[in-house]
């Protein structure tokens, strides 16, 4: 343990962690770490980006010696190709999570499987979109038109996404000057997909904007959609505490594990947990009760809205099912290693999948749509609980390591947070103006928006949680989403006690204000909250957001998605640090381009630096830049 | 300039300041000078309690600076370094103090008092506790106008903030006549800023008198003073960079810093707030502190608040006065328990003359009686309000009571009865307080003030002495031995978080004001506060004191602070203290006896130590064998030090405390040994002060009963 017992060290969680892996040994399964090592290493022309397989002349791979394609696209063109597909496929893929949450919005009735929590917020999106009545119009019937409208947005003919309008003046500004201002989100996918067809687009620098306006059409549009109306129907997050690290998962409950993104699986799976008639049911097959855990987003969603613990991040989704006590992984969409499947299979455990988006072999599906969300959820539970007595009692082991956490600050609870230390008599309520002031001052040297995936490249959490204790030890603050949130959750440092590990600054601030020194702001998809979160600081201090002492970072990023998010993280001024290169190390103009070209449309570019240490003095060279230009 | 450059330029002045101070004063008075501020015991406080070491010398003095204090002075852009220059800025502040006092307290002739004394410290230390002292303002600079200082700090001191000044606010106040003195809790600390530090020396002193914190442990030193001192600072403009460290050393300690400059200074949420209008500073102050004042409302023309306590009126302030104690004037107060039927709520009579019908200067009789009723009072409860009685009328400004029962005296000055106050003020305090005080266990409250002289005698006999009589038997009859429960108190745990107080009839609180009967009416009223039952059970030996329920009570509530203490014994486990007690008595070696010296007392003992050096080897909640805080009354009790052979064990105490406890002593050793007049056996600072052999000596002639006991250890 470190700083008096209060956080994990890296040795003792991979100790824990090699436990289980001896265990799938045992037992004959697979695990990403045997997978790894029959993967490395890597093929080095896709790592540079620079083999193009969009038509079927090639592939053509680019060397010193074959400088063209056979259509004569040059390195900068393929790579540049290659960037703008992986931030398409980011962007459709959270894009199409936001339309399925409009959907369920729009099936929310008062006495269905859906219902409006926050009726507030239902109200004020309504009202800043121009419907009429929103103040007065039934609720549901809003609702459903509000729905309507958020799912036009990703087919709208003309104009562009209406979250944009809640952006600081600068960043519309820009995006209109730099001609990236996101139209329909279909429509920017469809774009990408079309430029980098055979024949199309070949000069980085369009290749490039596209990618930049393909990635705001999902920060701006898409995932805002996915964050807002998640928090009509379900409420928005408010600060709550829980538990994570596989120590969550209850030896004697029957254990349910939700998977994936998309909260309108997890909520009624949560709901159906308290089901009397299935609690019944688990306690006559011997259970103490239903203990739901959470993986992945999926996790953030659940454990910020009703404080279901946490298990464990992308790569700890194969550990979970390692310990022989999970009756159920029931997942929906995104992030679910196929590998689950064969896995679950080594044990009692059944694999249930649930969307059409995420079909997979060895798995039991069960189509789960809001229609039938009830019906589903019962099924799912039930088929849970009888598959308690087949758990192999014996050889269940649970590692008994897990940490308190507080999760839950959305913009809305950051704000109720700050408001507890105003001063009625000179101050305000309901604005940034305190963490203003802390930054100003230099109480605060800035923040980071700390995000993103796991990846094997990099050890499993330690880019994420090296990084964090060095910025929390130089008082800046961080905020934090997916799977990032997880680790620090998993380490101890989400939790209030965490701030012993901070700066004299970071460490008087969370304790005067009562918080973690890492804010949980929510999943992947709520890194849309963070974007509203520095426009909105912004404006209230009155400069632009490029001015801002705050970074955006994925040190241990994976997926297409968070290319996207990076793209719209930059866009919206916030220069973005990653751990792992994406694919584009095979053009100089590429590469050029995202780490200083954009900078003159967007104010902010990408930093790429594997050497997490680096990468953290980096960050706070650069937070420190900032400060010297704005004089504080 | 940004704040932390301002606060390392700050820093830089501080000590270019205290290393010339330091310099000219070892040109004059050489390196091997001895430096103190005196009357404590915790050598030069601040540095002490900061950096854990002692100084003694100009020299010491000047090492320290150069290593330490400088080593402090760090440059990197963090909050971190922000506070170690703060901190440094404030220890120069106190080295430049410290070169003022080589010759004796500099400010002995002036309003300004400088240094504060440890017993200074313990006699607040209760009053925090129990936010009597909600609070406690330094007020820094000039206020826009005199009239601004005046209503800003009488402000402060009528919510019983306690206000210390420095600089131009104390010329403001003394020309807007304000009286200020310690008693009355307006301090002013001195005119150069480097006097702030006095006050900061009063908040480290109390981390380590009451919090037990160890010296040199630098965090802590803040989270208790953040936790447990309400302090906050109200700096005037102009704010210049000496004044932004020492203001960085504040916030360091958790005090929030209210200004009204606007320029070159930077709001930090809860620390440093910028409030342009100055006349919103008071409210601004508490709410950034947290503090809560609690308002009882009564409807008097003249302020109430516990800083007025200390107000003394002279004979020619004083309008009339009331005299228990006179020959032919009488006086009593009394609290009487009737039938709810016979009591109408809030009627306040008053029978006789009223003040303005007195004439002036002259000596009146006067009797305060609160009858209440209420389904859970008991009559045991009476006395318990009735002593507060003396503590609700003091808090008035402008009246001035002393003692009890039959012997109060009540003076009413012209400012109060010029601001109208008259008898029936007296029945408004007593209905509000008595009701609010003790809302749990008191339905109804009416309250008769009489002046009539001969209606006075009267029910001073059929009422009072009766009253009295029956109250004095049921206290002789409770002892150890015929209760069931004692009870614990935790009334101190806000400053002092790991001691606990077992309260017996033989044995009150070690700050004297919790008796038995008081921890039983607090338990009555509030079943989940400070005081809880304790049951007798699991004797483990009945000689010391020592129970089962006890050692777990203990454990418990000093949350596993302490496994176990004796009632009875203060060699074994013996009871801890918070820091705020009385007296404290140590076991003294040649003799086989004890020495007690009580606060008020300021010389030496025969173990060559004053009270401040005695106290500091206890309090804390940490259990130090030989050494026990304690009440005044306990030294009577047959209980004291029982474990050792009692009260015998006593061969010195300062002479003012032996004469207010004769009788009581005598009686107990008359009881106990059948020794006649013991107290003429026990020295005092008239025989030794200071020498053994003395002591020894006297002992030995007095045939001091001591001589012949086991030794101690």
């Amino acid at each position: 343990m470190e700083a008096n017992g209060l956080l994990y060290t890296h040795e003792e969680l991979d100790a824990e962690a090699a436990k289980l892996l001896a265990i799938a040994e045992k037992k004959g399964a697979s695990t990403w770490q045997m997978r790894v090592k029959q993967q490395t290493p890597h093929c080095k022309f896709g790592e540079d980006g620079v083999c193009c397989r969009i038509c079927t002349m090639g592939p053509c791979r680019i060397t010193k010696k074959a400088p063209r394609g056979i259509c004569g696209c040059d390195v900068h063109g393929i790579v540049g190709r290659n960037f703008l597909r992986f931030t398409a496929g980011g962007s459709a893929t959270h894009s199409d999570h936001g339309r399925e949450i409009c959907h369920t919005l729009y099936c929310a009735s008062p006495d269905g499987a859906y219902r409006v929590k926050d009726e507030a917020k239902l109200r004020a999106i309504s009202k800043r979109w121009g419907i009429e009545d929103a103040d007065t119009k039934e609720t549901y019937a809003l609702a459903h038109e509000l729905a309507l409208m958020g799912l036009e947005e990703y087919g709208k003919v003309f104009g562009t996404q209406k979250w944009c309008l809640d952006a600081s003046p600068d960043r519309i500004k820009a995006w209109d000057e730099a001609g990236i201002m996101p139209r329909a989100v279909d429509r920017e996918v469809s774009t990408a997909l079309h430029m980098t067809h055979m024949g199309c687009s070949s000069l980085p620098e369009a290749l490039v904007r596209q990618a930049l306006r393909c990635g705001l059409s999902d920060g701006w549009g898409g995932s805002m959609t996915g964050t807002q109306f998640s928090d009509i129907m379900f409420g928005t997050p408010m600060p709550m505490d829980t538990e994570a690290n596989l120590g969550v998962i209850k030896e004697d409950y029957v254990n349910i594990l939700v998977h994936g993104h998309d909260p309108s699986l997890s909520e009624k799976i949560v709901e159906y947990a308290e089901n009397k008639e299935l609690v019944a049911m688990a306690h006559e097959v011997g259970a103490k009760g239903i203990n739901i855990a959470g993986v992945c987003c999926t996790a953030n969603e659940v454990a910020m809205r009703h404080g279901i613990p946490m298990a464990g991040n992308f790569l700890q989704q194969e550990n979970c099912v390692l310990t022989g006590a999970i009756e159920a992984v029931v997942v929906d969409i995104q992030c679910i290693f196929p590998a689950l499947g064969p896995l679950s299979k080594c044990f009692h455990t059944h694999f249930i999948t649930t969307s059409n988006i995420a079909r997979m072999p060895d798995s039991e599906f069960i189509h789960f749509s809001p229609e039938n969300a009830d019906k589903n959820a019962y099924d799912i539970v039930k088929m849970a609980i009888e598959n308690f007595k087949n758990r192999d009692k014996e050889a269940v082991y649970i590692p008994q390591m897990k940490r308190n956490c507080t999760v839950g600050y959305s913009c809305e609870g950051i704000i109720k947070q700050l408001d507890t230390v105003t001063n009625s008599q000179v101050d305000e309520t309901g604005t940034y103006q305190p963490l203003i002031d802390c930054i100003t001052s230099g109480v605060l040297r800035g923040a980071v928006a700390l995000v993103g995936c796991n990846n094997p490249k990099v050890r499993h959490d330690r880019g994420h949680i090296d990084l964090m204790k060095k910025m929390l030890a130089n008082d800046i603050i961080c905020v934090l989403s997916g799977c990032s949130a997880q680790a620090a959750a998993r380490y101890g440092l989400m939790s209030k006690e965490a701030k012993a590990i901070c700066g004299d600054g970071l460490k008087r601030v969370c304790t005067l204000a009562d918080i973690p020194p890492v804010l949980h702001m929510g999943s992947c998809v709520d890194i849309s909250r963070m974007m509203n979160l520095v426009c909105d600081v912004a404006k209230q201090w009155g400069i632009t957001t490029p001015e801002l002492p705050v970074m955006g970072c994925a040190p241990e990023y994976m997926s297409e998605k968070a290319v996207s998010i990076g793209n719209y993280v930059v866009s919206t001024g916030i220069d973005t640090f990653l751990g792992v290169v994406p694919y584009t190390n095979g053009s100089t103009e590429v590469t050029e381009l995202l780490t200083s070209g954009i900078r003159d449309w967007v104010g902010a570019a990408y930093v790429f630096e594997p050497d997490i240490e680096k990468l953290g003095d980096m960050m706070i060279e650069r937070i420190e830049e900032k400060r010297r230009a704005l004089g504080i | 300039m940004t704040l932390i450059s301002r606060v390392f330029s700050g820093a830089d002045q501080w000590y270019d300041q205290a290393s010339e101070a330091i310099n000219n004063a070892i040109a004059k008075y050489g390196e091997d000078q001895a430096v103190a501020f005196g009357d404590t015991a915790y050598s030069v406080p601040c540095i002490y309690a900061m950096l854990g070491d002692k100084i003694g010398t100009l020299g010491e003095a000047k090492a320290l600076l150069e290593g330490k204090i400088k080593d402090l002075m760090t440059r990197n852009l963090r909050v971190k370094d922000v506070f170690t220059n703060g901190v440094a800025g404030a220890l120069c502040c106190e080295l430049i103090e410290l070169v003022k006092y080589i010759e004796g307290c500099p400010y002995d002739k002036d309003p300004v008092i400088g240094h504060l004394t440890d017993a200074e410290i313990r006699e607040i230390g209760l009053p925090l506790v129990v936010d009597d002292i909600p609070g406690v303002a330094v007020i820094i600079g000039a206020a826009p106008s005199d009239e601004e200082a005046k209503t800003l700090v009488k402000g402060y001191q009528a919510k019983g903030i306690m206000v210390f000044m420095v600089g131009e606010i104390i010329d403001q106040c003394k020309r807007m006549n304000v009286d200020m003195n310690f008693k009355i809790r307006i301090i002013p600390c001195g005119y150069d800023l480097s006097s702030v530090i006095h006050v900061v020396s009063v908040a480290l002193r109390a981390a380590l008198i009451f919090g037990a914190i160890e010296p040199g442990d630098w965090d802590g030193m803040w989270e208790y003073t953040m936790k447990r001192v309400k302090a906050f600072v109200n700096a005037f403009e102009p704010v210049d960079d000496q004044t932004v460290c020492c203001g960085a050393g504040a916030i360091q300690l958790g005090f929030p810093v209210i200004t009204n400059q606007e320029d070159n200074i930077w709001s930090i949420p809860k620390s440093l707030i910028i409030q342009k209008d100055t006349s919103k500073f008071e409210a601004t102050s508490l709410e950034a502190r947290d503090i809560k004042i609690k308002f009882v409302e009564m409807d008097i023309p003249v302020s109430f608040a516990p800083a007025f306590e200390g107000e003394i009126i002279r004979r020619k302030q004083m309008r009339v006065e009331f005299d228990g104690s006179d020959p032919i004037q009488n006086g009593f107060e009394l609290v009487k328990t009737l039938p709810l039927a016979e009591v109408e709520d809030h009627k306040i009579e008053v029978i006789g003359p009223d003040i303005d019908e007195m004439p002036e200067g002259s000596k009146q009789s006067i009797a305060c009686v609160v009858e209440v009723a209420g389904k859970a009072m008991q009559t045991d409860f009476e006395p318990v309000f009735e002593r507060k009685f003396h503590n609700y009328i003091n808090c008035l400004e402008g009246i001035m009571h002393t003692g009890q029962r039959d012997l109060i005296r009540i003076r009413v000055s012209y400012d109060a009865f010029n601001a109208g106050f008259r008898a029936k003020h007296f029945g408004e305090v007593l209905y509000a307080k008595v009701k609010s005080d003790f809302a749990g266990v008191v339905d109804k409250v009416q309250v008769k003030i009489i002046t009539d002289h001969d209606l006075v005698e009267q029910h001073r006999k059929d009422w009072a002495q009766a009253a009295y009589n029956a109250r004095d038997a049921r206290l002789e009859s409770l002892t150890d031995e015929n209760v069931d429960v004692f009870y614990s108190c935790v009334l101190c745990q806000a400053f002092s978080p790991s001691h606990v107080c077992v309260v017996t009839p033989e044995r009150l609180g070690l700050c004297g004001a919790v008796s038995w009967l008081d921890a039983k009416a607090t338990n009555e009223l509030d079943p989940t506060g400070a005081c809880q039952i304790i049951g007798k059970g699991g004797v483990l030996d009945e000689e010391i004191g020592s129970y089962e329920e006890i050692n777990e009570a203990v454990c418990k509530y000093s949350r596993g602070a302490l496994e176990k203490v004796t009632l009875y014994s203060i060699m074994v486990d013996p009871m801890t203290s918070c820091g705020c007690f009385e007296c404290i008595c140590g076991i003294e070696p040649c003799s086989n006896g004890v020495v007690i010296v009580n606060r008020e007392h300021q010389g030496y003992t025969p173990l060559g130590m004053t009270f401040a050096d005695l106290a500091s080897m206890t309090g804390g909640g940490v259990q130090t064998p030989g050494f026990m805080g304690h009440g005044k009354t306990f030294i009577a009790s047959k209980k004291f030090m029982k474990a050792e052979g009692g009260i015998q064990r006593i061969v010195w105490l300062p002479k003012a405390l032996k004469e207010e406890l004769h009788d009581k002593i005598n009686k107990s050793a008359k009881d106990l040994y059948d020794i006649d007049n013991f107290t003429d056996m026990i020295a005092d600072e008239t025989i030794c002060e200071e020498d053994p052999e003395a002591l020894m000596a006297f002992l030995t002639e007095k045939g001091h009963p001591v001589l012949g006991l086991d030794p101690l250890m």
